[in-house]
């Protein structure tokens, strides 16, 4: 069978666009439905109590008042990993910003009113909030029960500590390529919590039916079937009891993956009698109340021999999971099993311990803790680079991955095209080369950093392709557009695989009633198992068309193909529309054929590892290298990027479009986290709480960014070579730019976010030591 | 407290009563349910409420509705005219400049007012202008582009 592509692989317009541009798609913070109630939280000014009463009589009696719901009316938890979470707390506050008790009202200024009519007795408990006093005996156990909590991952609390999550690994023998090594390096660097600041806060409406105990909810997340699940395991509700609804997602980098504003709402919505509860996060509790980044404090021990070549490392990494477990256990997994970054290290002891603390809670984070280990991997090997002697370009090429390398568990990787992204990005950015700068006191510099990230494996997709009467095609997806162009890419795989213009595929936004289950817009992973997905569904509903138009046209399906809407047989050329078909198919009347899809990598053998070590095989591996081109002002400290030059190897670009607005866009957020975010604490409480004081990059920080797309033969099929490119764009930055910043001036930060402060600091004591 | 206020939004005139504290904000989403302007944090520090208050930028969440009153308010839906969208959206589309979409009607709105002001603008004076908008997906480089391209080819 022919294949047709017409689309992939081309810089289609965007199907959303229209919809965007005129401000008519609908976001979780427009759901409006009839009788529909405002929802609200109230919250713990303290980071670690217990509650001792809460007095809600005042608040029942407020005007619009409908329901008013403490964790005592709703005891139930949730979490995907560790059922440690209540929707309200219970008997005990764990961060500042808990919720504790919630209103419903007939508006949001009544549910507002009311929680400040609600009386709240804490006994205060000791708090801790930093993750290496966390974890240390006699420190204040946030979670004295956590045995008794139901969990889905191996984790177990080291006793009389807060560790919940412990992760070691090893290969080869450590001691002994420390022995063999010529220099040995230490050093200690750690990535911040950050906001996801997405630009639409949290939002979700919940709607109970008494009459047959159903929830829908309607909830703007990046991985509905799985929130789905979640929301049935935790209140013990059959899966057709509850059904989710996404519009419109306004940004998610990996922050709207739980039940947040959704908690509130269903807890709200069990006692208002059937009126459908709304709850918007305001942007104070977008920021404080849902997820960030899991800090990281990362210590790389790391021998080397004299020409550069690596002979052991050792890494321990602590990690902050805040209050309650989210994903930060998976997190914390896959930082710790990518901290050797792209290169081969034939010795590697691996520790990673996630602990719990008196914080907001913590988890995924664009890059699912590659970000941080980038970080630390990257910045140590300039400081192998600069006391060996040797390029920074040199070094890194010298112990890059090539083709048929085996990872840490031996799968032998396949695609593996990042010395291409290294050379490619040096050169764009002229590493080694440039002035000075333009002034004594503002010193140009160029930095490199390189990065591979797995995709989570194996994982499912399903989905359904539907063609109507008049030959139009419908593509029914669990796959949320949060943004990154997913509906493009379904719609275009969609048009190729069935045959039909663009123009005649629609993506629907995911709904768990209709749309089947898929893992989620995560990991990186929706272009290709959401794609391969799409194109075996439609392929199977061309299948079925073809034998329509063979037994219609009396020919052998095996001579017919579609293409452009068109039934076209083998050296007749165009015989009727595909329209012309259904409508013969159908009798004149309406129908519609459908073509199924499941895809999982599950089973395939690229996936064979060493006994036990399967689990972190990757179906694909991302690779990445960002060089960066920065000016330091040595009088102000201030750091300005003029220019990242971004290879990705991205294996094939379905819309090479929406591989640039995914590095552009990861650059810019790695410019923003790596010199401006940070959060401003007392005692457990976040100050910035807003983007007056939680500053981010905008159009005035924004550098020059050149994205290289680094391709694997044209000659494969593109969705059996396409890779991720949502998150491995997020890693690199930030050490790029240390990096530059060492090239410019001869300063190491390695503590993010790299302020003025740090930068005159570090100058000073340069100076001094001069 | 009510007050009346009798207001232009995209042309159409609205005579209504409104609390006094209400905001323009809320009242072009809860009142007109024009729900294309967005509210990312009710501070006047995202820019995604921006909306054109007699052809000038403003944040609509700080600008009282009463205070409007007699004011010409544009908003996203008011900028197609006829079905055919303004050469400001169709350059948004035609350099992808966009993803999530959330600070995009902001982003267009500012990039319209800056525009009808200055048809050429620097590099610069496209920054400053759309500066006050948070984008958080970083479709920063591609909206630079759209509003250079709207700027040559609209005049």
């Amino acid at each position: 069978m022919s294949q047709d592509a017409s689309y992939i692989g081309k810089r289609v317009q965007r199907v959303d666009a229209s919809v965007k541009v005129t401000g008519s798609a609908v976001y979780g913070v427009d759901v409006e439905l009839p009788g529909m109630l405002y929802g609200a939280a109230l919250r713990s000014p303290y980071a670690h109590a217990s509650i001792i009463a809460i007095d809600t009589s005042a608040a029942i009696q407020s005007t619009g008042v409908r329901a008013v719901v403490t964790g005592k009316d709703f005891p139930c938890l949730f979490g995907d990993m560790v059922r440690d979470q209540p929707f309200l707390a219970i008997d005990r506050v764990r961060f500042v910003g808990d919720p504790v008790a919630a209103v419903a009202a007939e508006t949001e200024a009544e549910a507002l009113e009311a929680l400040e009519k609600i009386r709240v007795q804490y006994e205060e408990l000791p708090a801790v909030f930093d993750p290496r006093e966390a974890m240390a005996e006699g420190a204040p156990l946030i979670h004295p029960d956590f045995e008794t909590y139901l969990r889905t991952i191996p984790a177990s609390m080291v006793p009389g500590t807060n560790i919940c999550v412990t992760r070691k690994f090893s290969l080869g023998n450590v001691e002994q390529g420390f022995a063999e090594a010529d220099e040995i390096f230490e050093d200690t660097f750690s990535a911040q919590a950050l906001s996801h600041a997405t630009m639409e806060p949290h939002a979700a409406v919940a709607q109970y039916t008494p009459l047959d105990g159903r929830y829908t909810v309607w909830s703007a997340s990046d991985r509905p079937q799985r929130l789905h699940k979640e929301l049935a395991d935790a209140l013990g509700l059959a899966h057709t009891q509850i059904r989710f609804i996404v519009p419109y997602v306004g940004g998610s980098f990996g922050g709207k993956n739980t039940l947040r504003a959704e908690a509130i709402a269903v807890a709200l919505a069990r006692f208002t009698h059937g009126r459908p509860v709304k709850v918007v996060f305001s942007r104070e509790e977008s920021i404080t109340a849902t997820q960030t980044r899991l800090a990281a404090h990362m210590k790389l021990t790391t021998g080397v021999k004299k020409d550069g070549l690596f002979t052991a490392r050792r890494a321990e990494i602590v990690w902050d999971n805040g209050a309650y477990i989210s994903n930060a256990p998976g997190v914390a997994n896959r930082g710790v099993l990518t901290i050797l970054g792209p290169y081969r290290i034939p010795n590697l002891d691996l520790v990673s311990r996630l602990v719990y603390t008196n914080n907001e809670t913590t988890g995924s984070y664009r890059g699912f803790g590659t970000t941080q280990v980038t970080w630390a991997c990257e910045g140590q090997m300039d400081i192998i680079a600069a006391k060996l002697g040797i390029d920074p370009l040199t070094i890194r090429l010298k112990n890059a991955y090539v083709e048929g390398d085996a990872y840490i568990n031996g799968q032998i990787m396949r695609d593996v095209r990042v010395k291409e992204t290294i050379e490619k990005a040096g050169a764009e950015i002229g590493l080694g080369t440039g002035g000075p700068g333009p002034s004594p006191t503002r010193r140009r510099g160029k930095g490199i950093a390189t990065m591979l990230k797995s995709t989570a494996t194996p994982t499912d997709s399903f989905c359904l392709v539907k063609v109507d009467v008049d030959g139009g095609v419908t593509v029914y997806s669990s796959s949320s557009e949060i943004g990154a162009g997913e509906k493009t890419i379904m719609a275009q795989i969609a048009a190729d695989a069935v045959g039909v213009p663009l123009a005649a595929v629609s993506v629907p936004n995911p709904d768990t009633a209709i749309t089947p289950y898929d893992h989620g817009v995560s990991s990186s992973r929706t272009t290709f198992h959401m794609g391969n997905c799409i194109q075996q569904a439609g392929r199977d509903v061309r299948g079925r068309l073809i034998q329509f138009a063979a037994g219609i046209l009396k020919t052998d399906p095996a001579r017919l193909r579609i293409s452009a809407g068109n039934i076209i047989e083998a050296g007749t050329g165009p015989r009727m529309t595909l329209k012309e078909l259904l409508a013969k198919k159908f009798n004149g009347k309406s129908g519609a054929v459908f073509g199924e899809g499941h895809f999982t990598p599950a089973g395939k053998p690229v996936l064979e590892a060493r006994e036990g070590l399967k689990g972190i095989s990757s179906i694909f591996w991302m690779f990445a290298t960002h060089a960066a081109e920065v000016e330091v002002d040595t009088e102000t400290g201030v750091v300005k990027v003029l220019k990242v030059a971004a290879a990705h190897d991205i294996g094939r670009a379905i819309n090479p479009t929406g591989c640039e607005q995914q590095i552009e866009g990861s650059v810019v957020l790695g410019v923003s986290n790596t010199l401006f975010e940070e959060f401003k604490k007392e005692r457990g409480r976040i100050l910035n709480d807003g983007f007056s004081d939680y500053k981010l990059a905008t159009m005035e920080d924004l550098p020059k960014i050149v994205s290289i797309l680094v391709e694997a033969d044209p000659d494969k099929e593109a969705l059996a070579v396409a890779k991720g490119i949502g998150e491995p764009a997020a890693a690199a930055t930030a050490p790029a730019i240390a990096n530059a910043i060492y090239n410019a001036v001869g300063i190491r930060i390695k503590d993010l976010p790299i302020t003025p402060d740090k930068v005159l600091a570090a100058l000073k004591r340069q100076a001094l030591d001069k | 407290m009510k007050v009346s206020i009798d207001i232009h939004v995209n042309g159409e005139r609205y005579q209504k009563e409104v609390e006094a504290q209400t905001t323009l904000l809320e009242f072009l989403r809860g009142t007109l349910h024009l729900t294309g302007t967005k509210e990312g944090c009710g501070l006047g520090d995202c820019g995604t409420c921006i909306v054109l208050l007699d052809g000038k930028p403003v944040n609509s969440c700080l600008v009282l509705a009463a205070d409007a009153g007699g004011r010409k308010v544009t908003t996203i839906e008011g900028l197609a005219v006829d079905g055919k969208l303004h050469p400001v959206q169709q350059s948004f589309i035609d350099n992808s400049a966009f993803q999530c979409g959330f600070c995009t009607p902001a982003m267009i709105l500012s990039a319209k007012a800056l525009l009808d002001k200055r048809p050429e603008p620097t590099e610069q004076e496209i920054k400053q202008a759309l500066g006050g908008v948070l984008c958080r997906c970083g479709s920063h480089q591609k909206i630079l582009a759209a509003v250079q391209a709207a700027g040559k080819g609209e005049k």
